[in-house]
């Protein structure tokens, strides 16, 4: 996969604060890339350092092989989404998403083509003469997206696109920005601080945290193999957990969690060497059942097996969040589906086993 | 407690301007600005009591604006010569009570019957003065007799006059030896070219203060009243005054009564005040125009006296202006229709 | 209904504290534009009483060749003015309005410190610059002694230099209210969509910013036809606007009737030209 997008140990320094630091990072031509992290972790000045409206302060920026570290973001082949959408409120949506193509000095005739090509890719046909103060949120949403891809960027940059919709459609619009990114190929850089968002969408994803790329990889590799406890913390919920060995051979190790549970952990899995480490355990990887109903007890695979009691039922819809409590007092959050219907309910108060297969642990190396 | 601190002398000043149910001790008086020194009038009320209060106006029309609008109830007023003569026409003044003004002997001679007012019955002259020409010795040095002197191509840009349309009309009329207070629409016609000439070399209009521009330097020759000059000559002794040969425009700010005075003894007390010697001494020192009170100029210091922007040497032919009614706006139309074809 | 009551205790609440700006209103503005327009067409007598019967005679005179020159050049020097004020004042605005929050007040600040000044005494400043003998030409001679220096007092760029500096404040607020207003990622994403600074000017902030230039326009414009201060300081009375020729019916000419129909056909021309402005400025702002 050739390079679209590449930054070399770029800082960029406000004042005495280093918004970025040392960052280096490369994006695949046709790639669906994130920049995942809280607000004020450097995601969106990176963004900003890839569309030229910030300069690095060291380090150079190069998109499609060429460097443009010192461009205006005028003659960047990127363009950008903004997070208000930042459309003209003084042309209508045709002369908004025509707008690029007039800069470019692309002819009346093929210009209309294009606009008219680039609505109907967003579903706004017949939408031209209206006013964006017109449009409801996606609809603008939509406008903004169209009058970015109209240009034919090698590269387009959302920032926060999604986040001032409603939740249900946001949703559809994720699916819609994936399937058009898809349709067109053309590599998206897609800054956003929800971890769903960034799970759903992107083929890989950036930890962005204090201006540092904490970890990147695969929505998978994410999720199931933080590399850092504020990988883990961030992305989805986890259960963590101070860890500190009492027996290992070379196939296991035997640790004692905070609270006091022991557990069992690959050998392979573990931080060669350290005494201390930190557990992640994903609330859904806890396979919970009566005590009462054996005959439901989770797989023999599972090497670690416990009880525990119900301190809390909260109701989530499709799921159960149980918060249980183990003999030696470790506190757990996990999820169960709630299969009300004809599966197993669960109350406060109840006792119930617990299983948890050993791979599902994740091992942080203690900082 | 701070408002009404405040609030109340200001609707008691208010209230003491429009009620006449205390004339009995308060005096209206309404006068030109830069005429009338405060210290004479505070002499005033010093010795006989009566509060003046005084207003001020730039120009007779506002004066007879306000007099007939009915806006204020006055004592005492100083119209020009030629608007004293409408308003008596107009039956706007009292008659006055002569026995009440002994200082009336003051008076010169020549100043006792006027045109507008031949038995003096209506108006006690103030003050009087000319229009003539100021020039700056320093820049100009050909000999300037007469307005055909100063409105030369020569002096282009280099003149200042009276931002007065009847005036500057009058000048012309006395080159073109035609009668200044009988205006037709034949004797405009004549004068018609030689002002838009004249129009032309003009760099400024200006009533209020026509020597500023003199002083700035941003002008050499100037048409403007004597008492201006007299200011100039004060200041530099290189402005020089010099009265048209071709004819010398005169006016007499006079003193009168109107109709609808409530405190007309006062208003007789004042003008007797103001008649007196000593009293008239302070005006001139002030105002340095033509003082027409014989008693008072003998009080006056030789350096006074040589001013010949207020003291012209010699006994030039001096021509006061009458009304002439709806003649003016013919005029005021021309000299607008001059200007602003340049 | 029976909320009735209920309702309408609001409403005459509502008048009430409406009453003090409705008075104002009847008293300094309806009322003497009714005068105005009364006097208008009546006549003058001798002394210059306005004599209260009903003629065109003053409308007919309004439309005399001698006035509709004044006129057309007093919208001519107007109209110059609000150019100059529009080069000279956006750039202003516009980097006020863009400067850091902490900046804009302070900046707004210096634009209002001289009108706490009398406007009269302003101007007299600038006489003192201007004159033959003055700051101007005597810098001018500081530096080059040879020089003749200029002879800009009571010439028409004096009248202009006067007007543009007494109504550039009302020129730059208004376009500092909409430039402060504009939103900063329009700018970026006019850039983004390739944009040089020059077209990123014209193609999106020029727009955004016209209801400021409308309302700066209309502040300056109207008010400059009709000023007459200045034109007789600085002008030297030489050339009469339009101003100085209704103040010249009132305060010299004692035709108040006539003074008024000049006035009332100038009122025409403004509201003529704010409705012109009014509905440019509703087609180009966003209601949104």
């Amino acid at each position: 996969m050739a390079t679209m997008v590449h930054l070399r140990g770029v800082t960029k320094r406000f004042g005495t604060f280093d918004a970025v630091r040392d960052v280096s990072l490369e994006v695949g031509a046709g790639e669906f890339l994130t920049l995942l992290g809280p607000s004020g972790c450097g995601k969106t000045t990176l963004l900003r350092l890839m569309a030229g409206f910030e300069a690095p302060t060291v380090g150079t920026v190069e998109i499609g092989g060429q460097d443009v570290t010192r461009l205006p973001p005028y003659r960047r082949p990127v363009n950008q989404v903004f997070q208000s959408y930042a459309l003209f409120p003084h042309l209508t949506v045709a002369e908004n998403v025509g707008f690029g193509l007039r800069m470019q000095r692309v002819a009346a005739a093929e210009g209309q083509a294009r606009v008219r090509e680039a609505l109907a890719l967003v579903s706004l046909d017949g939408l031209d003469a209206r006013r964006p103060h017109q449009l409801s949120g996606g609809q603008r949403q939509r406008v903004a997206l169209a009058r970015a891809l109209v240009c034919r960027p090698k590269v387009l940059l959302l920032d926060e696109p999604l986040s001032a919709l409603d939740a249900k459609l946001r949703r559809a619009m994720q699916l819609e920005l994936k399937r058009l990114q898809r349709q067109l190929g053309i590599t998206f850089v897609f800054v956003t601080h929800d971890q769903e968002e960034a799970l759903t969408m992107s083929d890989r994803i950036a930890i962005v945290h204090e201006g540092r790329i904490e970890q990147l990889g695969t929505a998978h590799e994410i999720y199931h193999r933080p590399a850092t406890r504020f990988a883990a913390d961030f992305v989805g919920q986890a259960n963590l957990l101070e860890a500190r060995v009492l027996l290992q051979d070379e196939a296991q190790v035997r640790v004692s969690v905070t609270g006091g549970l022991e557990l069992t952990v690959p050998r392979a899995a573990w931080p060669a060497g350290a005494m201390k480490a930190l557990i992640a355990m994903r609330p859904e990887k806890v396979h919970v059942s009566r005590l009462a109903n054996p005959a439901a007890a989770p797989a023999a695979a599972a090497t670690n097996l416990f009880e525990a009691r119900i301190e809390e039922e909260i109701f989530q819809g499709a799921t159960d969040q149980l918060v249980i409590v183990t003999a030696t007092g470790t506190r757990l959050s996990v999820v169960v589906a709630n299969e009300s219907a004809y599966g197993e309910i669960f109350h406060a108060g109840d006792h119930v086993s617990c299983a948890l297969h050993a791979d599902d642990l994740v091992v942080v190396p203690a900082e | 407690m701070k408002l009404t601190r405040f609030l109340l002398p200001a609707l008691l000043a208010l209230f003491t301007v429009t009620n006449p149910a205390r004339a009995g001790e308060e005096l209206n008086l309404f006068g030109w600005s830069e005429y009338i020194p405060q210290g004479v009038l505070d002499g005033f009320t010093k010795e006989t009591g009566i509060k003046v209060n005084f207003e001020t106006y730039a120009s007779n029309e506002e004066l007879l604006s306000k007099l007939v609008a009915g806006g204020g109830s006055y004592d005492l007023i100083q119209p020009s010569d030629y608007t004293a003569e409408v308003m008596i026409r107009q039956k706007l003044l009292s008659p006055l009570d002569l026995a009440q003004l002994p200082n009336l002997k003051n008076l010169a001679p020549e100043f006792r019957h006027l045109d507008h007012d031949p038995d003096g019955r209506y108006t006690v002259p103030y003050m009087s003065g000319t229009v003539g020409i100021v020039v700056n010795t320093e820049r100009v040095k050909t000999p300037i007799k007469g307005y055909r002197d100063v409105f030369t191509p020569a002096f282009k840009d280099r003149i200042v006059v009276l931002a007065d349309p009847r005036e500057l009309v009058t000048w012309a009329m006395f080159t073109e030896k035609l009668p200044i207070n009988h205006v037709t629409p034949e004797s405009l016609a004549r004068v018609r070219p030689v002002v838009a000439e004249w129009v032309k070399l003009i760099k400024v209009f200006d009533s209020d203060s026509p020597k500023t521009a003199l002083l700035n330097g941003d002008v050499d020759v100037g048409v403007v009243w004597s008492g201006e000059a007299a200011i100039l000559w004060n200041e530099n002794r290189k402005f020089q005054y010099i009265l048209p040969a071709e004819g010398v425009p005169q006016f007499v700010d006079v003193l009168a009564i109107p109709a609808t005075a409530q405190n007309k003894a006062a208003a007789h007390q004042l003008i007797n005040y103001l008649l007196r010697p000593d009293v008239s001494r302070q005006i001139s020192a002030a105002f340095p125009y033509t003082n027409p009170n014989a008693e008072a100029r003998k009080l006056l210091t030789p350096e006074q006296l040589a001013n010949p922007a207020s003291y012209p040497p010699g006994h030039p032919k001096l021509t006061t202006f009458h009304d002439i009614g709806k003649a003016a706006a013919d005029i005021d139309r021309l000299v607008t229709d001059l200007k602003s074809a340049r | 209904m029976k909320s009735a009551p209920d309702r309408r205790t609001p409403r005459w609440r509502a008048w009430l504290l409406l009453t003090p700006m409705i008075a104002w209103l009847v008293l300094f503005v309806v009322a003497p534009t009714a005068i105005l327009l009364v006097y208008s067409f009546c006549e003058r007598d001798e002394v210059g009483r306005v004599v209260f019967t009903f003629s065109l005679e003053n409308y007919r005179r309004v439309f005399d060749p001698i006035y509709l020159r004044i006129f057309a050049r007093s919208v001519g020097y107007a109209g110059l003015t609000t150019v100059i004020c529009i080069l000279a004042g956006y750039p202003v605005a516009y980097c006020i309005g863009r400067a850091r929050e902490e900046w804009r007040h302070r900046l707004l600040l210096l634009l209002m410190v001289p009108c706490w000044t009398s406007f009269l005494i302003r101007t007299y400043a600038w006489i003192t610059i201007l004159k033959e003998e003055g700051l101007l030409n005597g810098l001018i001679r500081l530096v080059a002694p040879t020089a003749t220096g200029f002879d800009l007092m009571y010439t028409p760029t004096a009248v202009v230099i006067g007007l543009v500096y007494a109504y550039l404040p009302f020129m730059i607020l208004p376009i500092y209210g909409s430039v402060e207003k504009l939103d900063g990622a329009l700018i970026e994403a006019a850039h983004d969509l390739g944009a040089g600074p020059l077209r990123v000017f014209s193609s999106v902030i020029i727009p955004l910013t016209l209801p400021g230039i409308a309302a700066g326009t209309l502040l300056v414009f109207v008010p400059a036809v009709g000023m007459f201060a200045i034109t007789d300081l600085m002008g030297g009375a030489r050339v009469p606007l339009i101003g100085n020729v209704i103040q010249n019916q009132f305060l010299v000419a004692r035709d108040w009737p006539f003074g008024a129909a000049l006035g009332a056909v100038f009122m025409g021309l403004f509201a003529l030209t704010y409705w012109i402005l009014l509905r440019l400025g509703a087609r180009e702002e966003d209601p949104a």
